[in-house]
Formats: C-alpha cells, structure tokens, sequence
C-alpha cells in the first residue's frame, strides 16, 4: 500500500478540492462551529421552536429526550427529515443526554412545572439552555433560576421571543428616543380569562387508568409537581387549568408582556412594589401594579386580541406626550403625535426566529441573549406576586430588596412550593 | 395606523373547557379552613386523600404551627408526603423543623430524600451532622440529596465535610457535591465570610473538580474581585 509520502510525490500537480466534493458549500458553517441542540419534552410549541433551531445554519439539532415514546418518534422523524438522516438520539432519561459532552445547548419544552429544575440541572451539566415561558413555578423558583445560571456562568434565554419582534423593538425605541415623554404607564395584557382563568382550579379529575409506562411515565410527566391521580385531560394540555401545574393566565400571558413591560422600561432587574387585584375569576380582570419611582403597571385581561386588536399578548407603553400599543398582529396603534414616527415593520411572527437566532449568536460568542435568567427571574416574580395577590384577593406590598411582601405573612408562605421527591432546585 | 409587512395571522379560537372535576375531588371549604379544622380533617382516619392533601396545602400557607404533629404523620405516605412538606417547609415554628429531623431517621427512599430537600431549603443547621453520614453512605441519590441540603445551609463547618467527601466521590454524587460547595460559598459570603468563601471557591477551582463547577468557581472569583474593585 502506497503511503501519504509516495502518493504526494506522484501528483503532478497540487490538488485542489472543491469545497461542494467535501458537502460544503460557500460560507457553510464547519461542523466545529454549529451550536450543537438536545431537546427534552418537545411537544407542539417545542416543536415550533425547533422548527427555527433547524433552519438556522449555525445550529444542529442532534437529540431528543421525552417521557412519552411517541413523542420521541416524532421528534426525531422531524429532525431526521430536515437534516436528510438518522442521527437524531432519543432518551427517555434527561441524565444520560445532558452527560453528552458534544451538547452545547437544550431546548426545553416541556410542561411548566418542570422548567426550573431541569434548566437548572442542565447548568449544572454546563450547559446553556432556551426554555419556554412561564420559566418557574414560583418566586423562589424564579431566583434560583437566575442564580444558578450565575453560579455557573451558562447562558439562558427565556422564550420570551417578541424582545426580537420588530413591531415590538420599534414601541421601545420611541419610549428610549423621547418621543413619548416621561414613562407614567405600562399595560400588560394577560391571559383572557375564558382561555385561562386568573385562578386555576385546585381540584383533582376523576381517576383514569394509567396507560402502560412505555407508553407514558406518569410518574415522571408529574416530576416535581404534587401527586395526583392519572387523568388522560392532564398529559393532553389540560395540565394548564391546575394550579398544581400551572400559573393561570396571569403567568401564562404575563411571562411574556410583563417581560415585555419590564424590557421596554429599563426595569428588567426589579419588581412593582405594590399589586392590587380587581375582579374575579369570571370576566375581565386586572391587577394594578405601582413600581418605586411611580411609575404603574396594569396587567390587564383585554380578551385574545386587546381592546386595539393589536393581538395577542399586546403591550402598551404610555409616556407623559403620548402612548403606542402593539402584539402579535404586527399592528402599532399610538397617539396622534406619535403616528408620523412609525415605520412598516417586519411581522411579529418572526420574532421566534429572531429569538432562536440571538440564542444561537450569544451561544457562539459568549454574550448575554437578551431574555436571559437574570431579566426572566424579575419579571416572573412580579407575575408571581400578581398571582398570589389575586389569590387571596388583597392588595399586598413587595420590598424588591427583600424580595418579600411587607403586609402578609400568608403570602410570604405562598413564595414557593415543595417540589415532589426526589425533585429540588 | 402602521401595517405590517406581512398579513396577520388568524386570532386564536378560545380552549375548550376542560372536564368537570367530580365533587369528592373539589376542594371547596377547606380553601378558606382555619387551622382548627385543617388539624381535623388532617387526624380523622375516614378523611379522603383529596382532602388530606388540600389540608397540608392550605396548612403550609397559613404556616399554622398546630398542624405540625398531623403533617409529620403523613411524611411516609407515597402520595401525600409531598403535601406534608408543602405545609411543613413554611412553618417556622422549631416544631416544623424537629418534626422534619425526626423523620430523618425513620423514613427511607424518595420519602427521606424529600424530607432532606425540605431542611435544606430551611437551611436547617441542627440537621448537617445526620446530613453528613447521608452524604457519606453508600446510597447515592440520598448522598446527593444530603449534599445539596449541607451547601444550602452553607457554613464554614458544612464546607469542610463537603469537600472531604467531594475528593472521594466520582460521576454525578461528585458533581452534586462540587454544585454544594459553590452554593455553600455563595452563603458565606451573604452571611459576610467572604474570605471562607473565596477559599472554598479557590479550591473548587483544582482540575479535579468537575470542569462545569469548576469555571463557575474561577468566574466567582473574578467577579468577587471585582466586586472589590481594589486599586491596582
């Protein structure tokens, strides 16, 4: 067998490879330089995400872990298809996934009540993590997020996507710019409460018999929430009307707009001082929320489109010489003064992709992505303290350096919630 | 009005109501109970699950010390364990505390890792040095388990156990352990022993030290001294 040496000597002429011979194409992203993906319980919305994950050249998506065996199968058929092979791994167990070095980042998906402790595990295992929205379960979940993200150094994007929507980006630049006066007010809009009431129920369903476990873990789908009996409503979305699992609408649409509030105003490292709920657990509801410097926050339930019909999960921020107001329709509505600033602007719907791209730029470079743990933890725990005081239906005060109410000893005990053996955060 | 560049999207129909819970498994009074009547439903042996665990719950928001006794009897039971330490954990009564100890020794498995994940969150100091032999035994999720709860609490005294077993351990209990020193640093520098708790991070950062723990330990560091912000 002729060696290297002999083989170069008896070339008559330098070889030089095309970059397609080698799969490659021009300003293709080497192998070594993707942001390599694991995905662990990646339903629906998951899916969507990683439908830009795939896209997006600079990433590879190379792993899934679910309870759910269907699931899995699906997930991988999905990637397996985009990526034109049979690559995609599929666990059931998140350990044995998060233990592979050649992981970067996960994406995680899964229902709410295991954001947290997973995303903390996984920056415990090094790695960087895009997580769904609502991010935590509870206050004291929201700032162990951010310190282990802290304590270890990793990145964290929330999927907080419209801090990468264009119509949104274009309502802050007008608040930054001046054009708006001095801040006097945000609006949140939250969870209509005929999709996701303010309250959700603390009641069980009727018992069903537990499909077998290859075909769903019931007790790892539960993990950290608290037993309950086996319904099929639960594990098809239904998970969503409990509280056990979930933080009704306040949390389900205030995850994103209170984010967004917080985003637009500079207030992403602090909490409203006061919250007072109106309404009931029927109908429109509110919670008037009033920061330090005066400045109030209304989360608001104006129905799925807003009373603008800005759409979903629609913002408004109002300054002393005028306000804009803007969601999920791309649509801005503003003051008179303000309409000669606007601009057309690329579509919200863009603004996951924009999302993941940031996510996938911060992770090649080390930089902070702009929905990072730090910015979720604050705006979460003002989600949070709204719930709570919708719960027990009383104005309460927050000192945001104690991170504690001020005026109810029962609210302070509602801060957290035991999480199930063996699960902690 | 500004448009956008692309037509909007279709506005979201509303979700279908979920199924109605039956009426054995809807929580109703006991929402708004007083202690009184939490600690009856909580010791009456004809009382159902359902209620049992709706009880602790509302127990645990009205950190009502006289539930204490009827909670702790319920830290073995597979299903309502967990509802026992959600009414537990807020209660700062020592009661809740001694009861939770108490348990150390009686329940096994993922009752007895609950239970450990609860004192830690209370940062239950009287409990490191039963933590301790946990963190030593040959059980490993209890031994990771006990470790997370010895870096919750967080002192001078619970590092030095820590890093002894964190040279002996390997694979996850070594990363558990190592993930305990760094929040075991983390609380002793809030409680003001910064130079304890730099030296914990020093020694985090030895290339035995697993590599995620490890770089968070050198990045504490950086960041302590730079807190600082000595004259150079």
């Amino acid at each position: 067998m002729p060696t290297r040496r002999q083989i170069l000597k008896s070339a008559v002429a330098p070889m030089i490879v095309p970059s397609y011979v080698l799969g490659q194409r021009a300003g293709a992203v080497a192998p070594s330089d993707k942001v390599v993906f694991g995905g662990i319980g990646i339903g629906s919305r998951g899916a969507h995400v990683l439908s830009k994950i795939l896209i997006i050249p600079e990433a590879k998506f190379v792993a899934i872990c679910d309870v759910r065996d269907e699931r899995r199968e699906t997930i991988k058929s999905t990637v397996d298809k985009a990526y034109g092979n049979r690559d995609c791994q599929m666990y059931g167990d998140q350990y044995e996934v998060l233990a592979r070095s050649d992981i970067d980042a996960f994406l995680i998906a899964t229902g709410d009540r295991w954001h947290t402790p997973l995303s903390i595990i996984a920056a415990q295992h090094g790695k960087d993590v895009y997580c769904e929205k609502p991010c935590s379960m509870s206050i004291e979940e929201s700032w162990a997020l951010a310190d282990a993200f802290r304590r270890y150094n990793r990145l964290y994007q929330a999927g907080c996507q419209r801090r990468n929507g264009a119509n949104f980006v274009l309502c802050r630049e007008l608040l930054k710019a001046g054009h708006l006066g001095k801040l006097k007010a945000l609006y949140a809009n939250v969870g209509p409460s005929v999709n996701w009431p303010p309250l959700p129920s603390r009641d069980w369903l009727e018992e069903e018999p537990l499909p077998p476990k290859q075909v769903l873990d019931w007790d790892r789908w539960l993990g950290p929430a608290p037993w309950r009996p086996y319904h099929s409503s639960y594990v098809r979305g239904g998970w969503r009307n409990f509280y056990d699992f979930h933080g009704g609408g306040i949390l389900e649409w205030g995850s994103h707009t209170v984010d967004l509030c917080h985003w637009a105003a500079d207030l992403d490292h602090t909490q409203p001082v006061e919250y007072e709920p109106v309404g009931t657990n029927v109908g429109p509801y509110f919670v008037n929320c009033r920061y330090e410097n005066g400045v109030k926050l209304v989360m608001r339930d104006n129905g799925w489109n807003g009373a603008l019909n800005t759409g979903s999960c629609s913002f408004k921020i109002e300054g002393e010489d005028g306000w804009v107001e803007t969601g999920d329709q791309s649509t801005i509505e503003c003051s008179d003064n303000i309409k000669p600033l606007l601009r057309p602007t690329e579509h919200a719907r863009m603004a996951l992709e924009n999302h993941m791209r940031e996510f996938v730029h911060c992770v090649r470079n080390r930089t902070n992505p702009s929905a990072n743990a730090d910015a979720a933890a604050n705006s979460h725990v003002t989600c949070h303290a709204a719930f709570i005081a919708y719960q027990l239906g009383k104005t309460l005060t927050w000192d945001p350096a104690k991170s504690a109410f001020t005026n109810s000893d029962i609210a302070n005990n509602m801060r957290s919630r035991a999480l199930r053996e063996p699960w902690r955060i | 009005m500004q448009q956008p560049i692309t037509p909007a999207p279709k506005p979201q129909a509303a979700k279908p109501k979920p199924p109605e819970p039956p009426p054995h498994f809807q929580e109703g009074a006991i929402a708004k109970m007083d202690a009184a009547g939490l600690v009856k439903i909580l010791t009456t042996p004809s009382s159902s699950e359902f209620q049992k665990a709706k009880a602790c719950m509302r127990a645990g928001e009205l950190a009502a010390k006289e539930a204490v006794p009827a909670l702790a009897a319920l830290l073995d039971d597979e299903h309502l364990s967990v509802y026992a330490r959600y009414g537990l954990e807020p209660i700062t009564d020592p009661s809740a505390g001694d009861a939770l100890r108490a348990a150390l020794t009686k329940l096994k498995g993922d009752r007895l890792i609950g239970v450990v994940n609860s004192l830690g969150k209370r940062r239950d100091a009287k409990s490191a040095p039963t933590l301790v032999k946990m963190m030593n035994g040959a059980d490993q999720d209890l031994a990771r388990a006990a470790a997370a709860a010895l870096g919750s609490i967080g002192n001078e005294a619970v590092s030095k156990d820590l890093l002894a077993t964190m040279n002996k351990a390997t694979g996850l209990t070594k990363m558990a352990i190592a993930d305990a020193c760094l929040v075991c640093a983390e609380r002793m520098i809030a409680d003001g022993k910064r130079e304890q708790g730099l030296a914990l991070y020093a020694t985090l950062s030895a290339p035995s030290v697993p590599k995620a723990a490890r770089l968070g330990a050198m990045q504490a560091i950086i960041s302590q001294e730079i807190s600082i912000a000595r004259p150079r």
